[in-house]
């Protein structure tokens, strides 16, 4: 279960792109979505393509896990191929069965979402695999910071965050241990007829809940004990430091953005 | 890790705190007939009174169900007493001096991965700090400094899942004193490191005391950890029946049963051995068990 | 043979950099009605080899065969269900995992799952609930009321209500005090002694196991780094070293006895009374002058402490 939970954990292999100012790749991200959106031509596409192919290459970090990374997506990936290519009409006929007909239209559009979910991906995963958790956290208060001015806290949400990113994997792994436990006890969710599968489902969430009550409960007194109160000012270990790499390093996006208009 | 590297290591930390003769007089934890019960429940500590002197090593002994958490729990203010005065560090528990009392006392608890804030082991070490409102140099050094103190410095940037119990458990410890808190509360804190973990804690716990700068409360079933300190509170249901040295604890058959304890083995075997005329109070450590065991005739 | 295990090795599959220990070449034979203590230190295996037992996980490598049932790396498997009957696993902190409102309605879920209609469940609950020790009154209660001891004892009914043949358990133990952790140990005893079932237990304190286990299975980095009874440890407890393991004060003891009157044949004597009685007795024999080559003495490998 952790191991295909591969998004959301860092790889350290100290390459350029992890030293970037976490605001930088943040901002970056934001850019290259808007990217993704606005390309509409198969050479703007390829054009995104090698791009984030050269960024990849620049992590350091082997192309294995990018794949991983999308993994847990490609039946998602594989339904909206299906809807688009099997409910878009237009362009030539490709086949015919009976009253229905597959249309060349259908299969590209399909094939560019496919395109564009897998880019989108890959690149969330360039940002978690080179920034830890920490970082990213002050990244985005950073990059929340001009909405403190209208009375939100930023930093409740990243805190949030950061807790969510540091447990979910924890409570996967024990809902996962859970299951074993009652498949040993017989309830197998594979052998299980489906009306079984409901009495299943609670043997699994209540103690996963339970259990997720009690780490919340420690974590609580934990912190607490470490002086931590909600909204009191507080200081930082990562300091961030803008550097003229990072400028270079939207640029970059910014000169993507404009190339992909212009093709 | 090495006794006297680890004694250096703390050593030179000695000077920052010079306790005056003043300070000296002040308990670092006085209880004053303390009751507390959760909601709707039967009262879970019962008119509690104790003083802890400064520098004492307290262990907190009970049976599974005895209120011992509980009663860490009010040490720095996690729970509130319904009845009686408690005053830690000097200041009586009350809501306004909670920040302050918390910086004093430094709580390790039993579970090493549900109080592991941070995303990596830095991060959860500066956790505290950060809180305080330090500037981040200053942070840096802290981490650095205490990572060392408790040999995870080659871990700082690895996340908690890659880390062994016992190593959680050194980061947790390290985490806690960076904050340089006077008080050092454990609950359990060993319970579940395997066998070795367990030793390597309590070694660590008798350097730190024999520093002198702490006032230890650890609250344990471990009969190693129990002969390593110096004082013995037992509690059942709340109320404190016994409050003994360790050696006393572990000749009183009853309190021991009564606290659901075992002697440990060294002990025990001790005794068989004063019992069969073997040996006659020469004996008095593991060390010294050895050195019978590979002489005598 | 009722576990029998051929140069089994299990990968998690995803190589990840973070990933866990897993398995490599294990053989392994247990014969029915033996008590197998397993040990080794944090991430050494023990809880996936635990795992191997009842098809949970299937190996990577080798050849695992449990009761009748034969797994082979890479082929089909059969079906699981009977064998995960017939092997109750119980996994670290079962009280967790625990979920009905009632403590009987959660022993019953095993064996109704396995097909046994209510009455026999509760039956067999009821059975399960007076094997742990623990009072039938407790059935009607919820788990959450339980003592920390006594809702892990109703964990553990609740699989020993499966009547399984093998019992494994990772780490039941743990953070239970001394007294419910020798209790539970003593029952398990019992389990194996009088009704012939196999037990096989994770421990991270092998001092409280010693008396019951019939054999020790020591785990390293995935491997099997011993394999054999207290008596075979005594003598090799560099072993215990090299896996970055605490001796057992007991063993400890024992090995320098062992060492000094060539006692390497002999059952070692492990609780106090048996220990003390040994030396009583070795005293004695030394007084006629019986055991005078003393070897030299080698402190190496024994008690940590220091």
């Amino acid at each position: 279960m952790r191991d295909k939970l591969i998004i959301g954990r860092s790889i350290d292999t100290g390459s350029w792109i992890h030293d970037l100012d976490p605001r930088a790749k943040l901002s970056a991200m934001l850019l290259y979505v808007v990217v993704i959106i606005m390309v509409s031509s198969w050479t703007g596409m390829a054009l995104t393509a090698l791009f984030s192919i050269l960024v990849m290459y620049s992590t350091r970090i082997s192309f294995r896990y990018y794949l991983k990374a999308m993994k847990p997506l490609r039946f998602l990936m594989l339904f909206i191929f299906i809807v688009q290519a099997l409910t878009i009409k237009g362009g030539k006929a490709l086949l015919t069965l009976g009253s229905f007909t597959l249309y060349s239209d259908g299969v590209e559009t399909g094939m560019f979402s496919v395109a564009r979910m897998a880019l989108l991906v890959s690149f969330t995963a360039i940002l978690t695999f080179t920034t830890t958790p920490g970082k990213l956290n002050l990244g985005l208060e950073g990059v929340l910071k001009p909405f403190k001015k209208v009375g939100m806290h930023p930093e409740r949400l990243t805190l949030m965050i950061s807790i969510a990113l540091r447990f979910i994997p924890t409570i996967l792994d024990e809902t996962y241990k859970i299951m074993k436990a009652q498949s040993s006890r017989g309830a197998d969710l594979k052998e299980l007829p489906w009306k079984e599968k409901g009495r299943m489902l609670v043997s699994l969430l209540v103690p996963v809940t339970v259990n997720a009550f009690r780490r919340a409960q420690d974590l609580i007194h934990s912190m607490e004990s470490r002086g931590f109160v909600i909204n009191e000012p507080r200081t930082s270990l990562h300091s961030l430091t803008w550097a003229r790499r990072d400028t270079g390093f939207l640029l970059l996006f910014v000169m993507l953005g404009a190339a992909v208009i212009v093709v | 890790m090495d006794r006297a590297e680890m004694h250096n290591k703390f050593g030179f930390l000695e000077s920052d705190r010079h306790l005056s003769q003043e300070e000296q007089q002040i308990p670092a934890l006085t209880f004053k007939e303390v009751s507390f019960s959760y909601h709707g429940q039967l009262s879970n500590i019962q008119s509690v009174s104790f003083t802890v002197p400064q520098g004492q090593w307290v262990t907190i002994v009970g049976s599974n169900g005895s209120g011992k958490s509980t009663l860490a729990r009010l040490f720095n203010g996690l729970l509130m007493p319904d009845e009686g005065l408690i005053v830690t560090a000097g200041m009586e528990l009350k809501p306004d001096y909670l920040p302050a009392i918390r910086r004093k006392v430094g709580m390790v608890f039993q579970n090493p991965d549900n109080q592991f804030v941070g995303s990596t082991v830095e991060e959860d070490i500066a956790f505290g700090l950060e809180g305080m409102c330090l500037p981040a140099q200053e942070i840096r050094k802290k981490v650095d400094l205490y990572a060392e103190q408790f040999g995870v410095s080659h871990l700082l940037k690895r996340h908690p899942s890659e880390l062994s119990g016992g190593q959680k458990q050194r980061v947790a410890l390290a985490s806690v004193l960076a904050m340089e808190p006077e008080i050092l509360v454990l609950d359990e804190a060993s319970s579940m490191l395997d066998e070795q973990a367990r030793r390597d804690l309590t070694e660590t716990l008798q350097e730190m005391h024999c520093e002198g700068r702490y006032t230890i409360l650890s609250i344990t079933h471990d009969a190693d950890e129990i002969m390593a300190s110096e004082r013995v509170l037992a509690l059942r249901e709340g109320a404190i029946i016994g409050d003994v040295s360790p050696d006393e604890l572990f000749r009183d058959e009853e309190l021991l049963s009564r606290c659901s304890l075992e002697a440990p083995f060294a002990r025990k075997l001790v005794q068989e051995l004063e019992a069969r005329g073997l040996t006659k109070g020469q004996v008095r450590d593991e060390q010294e068990l050895m050195d019978f065991l590979w002489s005598f005739n | 043979m009722v576990i029998q295990l051929d140069k089994v090795s299990f990968d998690y599959d995803a190589r990840t950099p973070w990933a866990n220990a897993a398995l490599r070449h294990i053989d392994l034979g247990i014969s029915a009605g033996e008590f197998i203590g397993v040990a080794g230190t944090t991430g050494s295996g023990k809880s996936t080899l635990l795992q191997l037992f009842n098809g949970i996980i299937k190996p990577t490598a080798g050849t695992v065969a449990v009761l009748d049932v034969v797994i082979n790396a890479g082929q089909k498997t059969p079906k699981m269900r009977e064998i995960r009957r017939r092997v109750g696993l119980v996994f670290q902190f079962p009280e967790q995992q625990m979920f009905e409102e009632t403590v009987e309605k959660d022993i019953c879920f095993g064996p109704m799952n396995f097909g046994a209609s209510q009455e026999e469940a509760k039956q067999k609950a009821l059975q399960a609930v007076l094997k742990m020790g623990l009072d039938p009154a407790l059935l009607e209660r919820s788990p959450f009321q339980l003592s920390g001891g006594q809702m892990r004892k109703a964990a553990i009914a609740s699989v020993l209500a499966m009547e399984p043949d093998i019992l494994v358990l990772d780490e039941p133990t743990a953070t239970l005090d001394p007294v419910s952790r020798q209790e539970l140990i003593r029952l398990l005893h019992t389990l194996c002694r009088e009704e012939g079932r196999t037990i096989i237990m994770v421990t991270h304190r092998m001092d409280e196991l010693l008396e019951a286990a019939d054999r020790w299975v020591l785990l390293h980095k995935g491997e099997c780094a011993f394999q054999g009874t207290a008596r075979e440890l005594a003598g090799r407890l560099d072993i215990m070293e090299q896996c970055g393991m605490a001796v057992p004060l007991p063993l400890a003891c024992w090995s320098i006895l062992s060492q000094r009157f060539n006692l390497g044949l002999e059952e070692p004597c492990l609780t106090p009374e048996s220990l003390a009685e040994r030396i009583a007795a070795l005293g004695f024999t030394k007084t006629e002058g019986k055991a005078e080559d003393t070897p030299e003495r080698n402190e190496e490998g024994l008690c940590a402490t220091s």
